[in-house]
């Protein structure tokens, strides 16, 4: 393996777990909720995923039962933000926590267990091309979550369902007098960003790092957070976020490895510094800025 | 009894007076061990060979003696009331198993001198407070030998924690035991900064794997996640503190393991015999602390005789890794010819040996 097959290969797959979160997150906050409470929905999926997966030998079990998980935290959240107005940011915090500590005493009895990863799926043809055919050797569910992406912009950008989620999200009382139920669409963003949290948890534990340890999404969630708001809500910014996140990530230990006379604390900074930079370069525009933040986020709204 | 103001009051206190009185929950000729570790205690790693040190203390003293375990104990302020609190909960013995639990630990044992305590990986000491710690660099020597017969690359590879003596000591006595056998062996070294995070190791190691190492070593993860990569790839991977052959049956290289039960021991004697002195433990070989098992059938029998040779003067005390001569990664020469490098020196190397191709992070 070349240093230049390792980057191409590994990014897609390190940008996956965060990947995966922030679109469901992107749907949530763009109907208006903020859920911070991303972390714990991934510990909490990744726990239950692994269990399942541990137990069951059945993968699409594991990550089902773990998008289920998600769900069922995500409503917990909406239970305090939507049903009972609480504060948004201190109710996604809250359920954050809940999520990593039951995630913890699940994943207890399996602590430092593994699993066989599954098979990388070759596109037949382009796995096979010289330099870049890494790039096509994935597991499936990275084909999966860039499907899901372009989907989600289609969605988002071309239906009229996007239209709607849209509408809850920039002015929840002008989507209500024209007859849309704010809080049930609201509220099916959320299980929608919860099963995807779930199921990103889920990546990281069964496919990823096939292991079981405690504390194992380690940031990845507040990253997932972070490239939502960095990339303005804009699901192509977004996956150029979280790519050149994994990618730079990835070339830190490459420079490390490779005997790059700089500190490994600054090697290890490089993604976070840059990924930040470039996303704020790109939104640097204030009228495209003002157009995009969504203008009711975090905004308790009842009927 | 009406229950007006003074009468709540007088209650009051004397049901609070109930509750602080201490209640002899346990038979007075039993001791009570605490054992606080930071992370989970698992089937391996860490706070697992610190667990079965207590263990060999529960099969000697049986219903004598209990132990408490408390894991996954954050270090810092949470640590610090946990640690007050097995106190006043009756344990007189405490085992600490993290080296950010010092300062909680040293204030704890300065107000209960009655209460003897063990604190893994610190420097500071009081008469009932001791540091402990084991000498890995010993093991990770032999480990080097081994490493360097069975790599083609002569490139090996170590994925470490934070760059702390304690895991530069370890990586510099690999480096010198692998050119003890190939002068010409390069050793490359990936920093994760942190102490657990399972994908991050991972992809350390596959970017070691890039390099074309061919041998890995897990300095201080707790984890499987490197060796478990390692496996996969096909190359040879080993780790400190207990075995991990399980997730790697056929390239497992061995494992430099640590045995705390008799140290544990010789402690719980002396604290019941009343002769217990805080005292820095840094343990070895011969102490039967240290010890290397697992070896991988691949190594070369010509290199198993070497390794047993050079294992038996490290247990006598005839050999130190560090003597020198030995040269620095800038070409200069750190030790002498003739010279052994005193403990103190070994406790605060911030430099690498030459051969360690990657430079150590300021």
């Amino acid at each position: 393996m070349t240093i230049l097959a390792f980057i191409l290969a590994g990014t897609l797959a390190a940008a996956t777990p965060m990947l995966l979160a922030a679109l469901g997150e992107l749907i949530v906050e763009r109907s208006g909720v903020l859920n911070l409470g991303i972390e714990g929905m991934m510990a909490l999926g990744a726990a239950i995923g692994f269990v399942v997966t541990y137990q069951t030998q059945n993968p699409y079990l594991g990550f089902a039962a773990a998008a289920l998980g998600g769900i069922a935290l995500s409503m917990v959240f909406a239970t305090l933000a939507l049903a009972l107005t609480a504060n948004q940011v201190a109710a996604g915090l809250a359920i954050g926590v809940l999520g990593q500590g039951m995630s913890s005493l699940l994943g207890k009895p399996l602590e430092s267990q593994t699993l066989n990863a599954p098979d990388k799926l070759g596109i037949p043809g382009l796995a096979d091309l010289p330099v870049i055919g890494p790039l096509f050797d994935q597991d499936i569910v990275v084909y999966l979550t860039l499907a899901l992406a372009v989907a989600i912009w289609a969605v988002l950008n071309h239906s009229k369902l996007g239209l709607i989620i849209r509408a809850v999200g920039e002015n929840p009382s002008a989507a209500r007098a024209v007859g849309f139920p704010v809080l049930r669409i609201r509220l099916a963003a959320i299980a929608f960003g919860g099963a995807l949290a779930g199921m990103a948890g889920a990546y990281a534990s069964t496919i990823y790092t096939p292991l079981w340890a405690d504390g194992m999404i380690a940031g990845r969630g507040w990253i997932a957070v972070a490239l939502v708001v960095f990339g303005t809500w804009q699901t192509g910014r977004i996956v150029f976020g979280a790519l050149l996140f994994g990618a730079l990530s990835l070339g830190g230990l490459i420079g490390q490895a490779a005997g790059v006379g700089l500190p490994s604390q600054f090697l290890a900074s490089i993604p976070y510094i840059v990924t930040i930079l470039m996303l704020a370069v790109i939104s640097s525009n204030r009228r495209r800025m003002r157009l995009n933040t969504i203008a009711s986020l975090g905004q308790p709204f009842s009927n | 009894m009406s229950l007006n103001r003074r009468n709540f009051l007088k209650t009051s206190l004397a049901a609070s007076t109930a509750i602080a009185l201490p209640i002899p929950a346990f038979a007075a000729d039993v001791l009570n061990v605490a054992l606080i570790v930071p992370s989970p205690a698992a089937d391996v790693g860490w706070s697992h060979t610190l667990e079965l040190g207590t263990k060999a203390l529960e099969a000697k003293y049986g219903d004598k003696i209990k132990v408490t375990l408390l894991e996954n104990i954050a270090e810092g302020p949470d640590a610090d009331r946990i640690m007050n609190k097995t106190v006043a909960d009756g344990n007189t013995f405490l085992i600490l198993g993290s080296f950010g639990y010092m300062e909680g630990g040293l204030k704890l044992a300065k107000a209960h001198p009655e209460v003897s305590i063990l604190h893994a990986s610190g420097y500071k000491t009081a008469p009932n407070f001791s540091p402990f710690g084991a000498r890995y660099y010993q093991g990770t020597y032999l480990m080097g030998m081994a490493a360097a017969s069975l790599t083609k690359s002569k490139k090996l590879g170590c994925v470490g924690a934070f760059a702390i003596p304690e895991l530069i000591t370890s990586i510099n006595a690999f480096t010198l035991g692998a050119q003890s056998v190939d002068p010409a062996i390069e050793v490359s070294v990936v920093w994760v900064n942190s102490w657990f995070d399972p994908a991050s190791e991972q992809q350390a190691a596959k970017a070691l794997l890039s390099q074309g190492v061919d041998v890995i070593f897990s300095n201080a993860q707790d984890t499987p996640s490197v060796i478990q990569t390692a496996e996969e790839a096909g190359v040879y991977a080993f780790n400190l503190n207990s075995s991990m052959k399980t997730y790697a049956p056929k390239k497992y290289l061995g494992v430099v393991a640590t045995d705390w039960a008799p140290y544990f021991l010789q402690s719980v004697d002396a604290h019941l015999a009343g002769t217990f002195k805080g005292a820095s433990a840094w343990l070895s070989m011969a102490d039967k602390c240290v010890i290397v098992a697992d070896w991988n059938p691949d190594i070369p029998a010509d290199i198993v005789a070497k390794i047993t040779d050079v294992q038996a003067k490290l247990e006598s005390g005839a050999f130190s890794p560090f003597t020198g001569p030995i040269t620095d990664q800038s070409g200069a020469e750190h030790v002498a010819a003739g010279v052994t490098l005193g403990d103190d020196m070994i406790l605060s190397m911030d430099w690498h040996v030459k051969g360690v191709t990657t430079p150590l992070p300021k």
